[in-house]
């Protein structure tokens, strides 16, 4: 029942992929926002290293609403520039980043479609 | 019997196995399902039954709820194709059922 | 947050809203580069500023972005020699806006910049909500 663990795997990349795409959001709409500090979500390895998905509140303001755990991390380690005015964003960065998330998202969906339509071609068969 | 087993998404009690004919069409059953192990075929026939139901319920409660902007794209998508899959995996256990009974019956002298 | 590729709309949308309310003050500056008062020693159009501020919205679970203030620049006026102008004063001197057209210029392609990375987000948060729904297409 491997396809099974990959539907799985899929599923929480993609919700993943998801929720690194609004973090890029956050950072793009705030570029010009002074002392605002880039942010970037967990390693998708260190989220599947917790059996269930964990809320990680670095504070009151990233409570989550309705279970669903959004990893958030302040003060990207790797970003490009910091303006005089304390805002740590990058464009092309977050723009760059913003593309890979896209098309790892479609390769994720890819992937569940065509093993979706292969097992649905051996169950009528 | 094959009355029962051809109204399979509502079965939920057949006899356990005890005679040859019903081993038989056990094992012709675990290749549809992948398991192995499993020789008492009407707990698998009622639970991938049970499965299937409770699947589509879920994939239209949570329909609903995406209609509603309650639930996210990918949630229903997932709900979707888990039914999807589940009622083809049922409908797929219960042709082989039918047509395992089928080779039985037109062994019988 | 509420679903994330929803959210993007909401945050990508304050974006937008900002960056453009920024594009329009800036386009207020420059239009009015070379306006002065109208009588003698008349102050002239003097320069607006825009500052945002992230507004954490707990409904979409996120950071927005928003207008902190709008306000006027209160760097001195540049003064011109001109005895004819009708807002010469005494020692025929001319006070003239306070705008900068080059800065004002690089400020424009920025906020460009801003509003177009904003739109981007939305453009590929698009693409993969149609990536997924594409999932139940035969």
């Amino acid at each position: 029942m491997e396809a099974i663990h990959l539907f799985s795997l899929a599923s929480r990349r993609s919700e993943w992929l998801s929720v690194r795409q609004a973090t890029i959001a956050e950072n793009v709409a705030n570029v010009d926002t002074p002392g605002y500090r880039a942010k970037d979500v967990q390693p998708f390895r260190e989220v599947m290293d917790h059996t269930r998905l964990q809320m990680a509140a670095t504070s009151p303001s990233h409570l989550e609403l309705d279970g669903r755990a959004r990893q958030t991390r302040t003060d990207k380690a790797d970003s490009w520039t910091i303006t005089h005015s304390g805002n740590s964003v990058s464009i092309e960065q977050e723009l760059m980043k913003s593309s890979s998330a896209a098309r790892e998202h479609s390769l994720s969906t890819s992937i569940v479609k065509s093993f979706h339509r292969m097992l649905m071609t051996t169950l009528k068969g | 019997m094959i009355d029962a087993v051809a109204s399979l998404p509502g079965a939920a009690g057949l006899a356990a196995p005890t005679s040859g004919v019903e081993r038989k069409a056990a094992t012709a059953l675990t290749g549809a399902v992948q398991q192995p192990q499993r020789t008492d075929f009407s707990q698998v026939l009622s639970q991938v039954a049970r499965d299937g139901v409770s699947r589509i319920q879920a994939a239209e409660a949570t329909s609903l709820q995406g209609l509603q902007g309650q639930a996210s794209v990918q949630q229903v998508v997932e709900a979707v194709m888990s039914a999807e899959q589940t009622l083809n995996t049922a409908i797929a256990v219960r042709d082989k059922v039918v047509q395992a009974y089928q080779e039985i019956s037109r062994m019988q002298i | 947050m509420m679903d994330p590729l929803a959210a993007i709309s909401r945050i990508a949308g304050s974006g937008l809203q900002t960056q453009s309310k920024r594009l329009q003050i800036i386009s207020e500056n420059l239009a009015n580069a070379e306006s002065t008062g109208s009588t003698p020693g008349a102050d002239p159009f003097r320069r607006k500023t825009i500052s945002f501020k992230s507004e954490m919205d707990r409904l979409v679970g996120a950071e927005l972005v928003g207008i902190r203030n709008v306000g006027t620049d209160r760097s001195p006026f540049r003064i011109e020699h001109d005895p004819g102008h009708p807002a010469a004063d005494e020692n025929g001197n001319v006070k003239k806006p306070n705008v900068n057209m080059l800065m004002e210029m690089a400020d424009l392609r920025e906020a460009n910049r801003s509003y177009e990375a904003n739109l981007q987000i939305i453009k590929k948060a698009r693409s993969m909500v149609n990536a997924t729904i594409d999932l139940l297409r035969n």
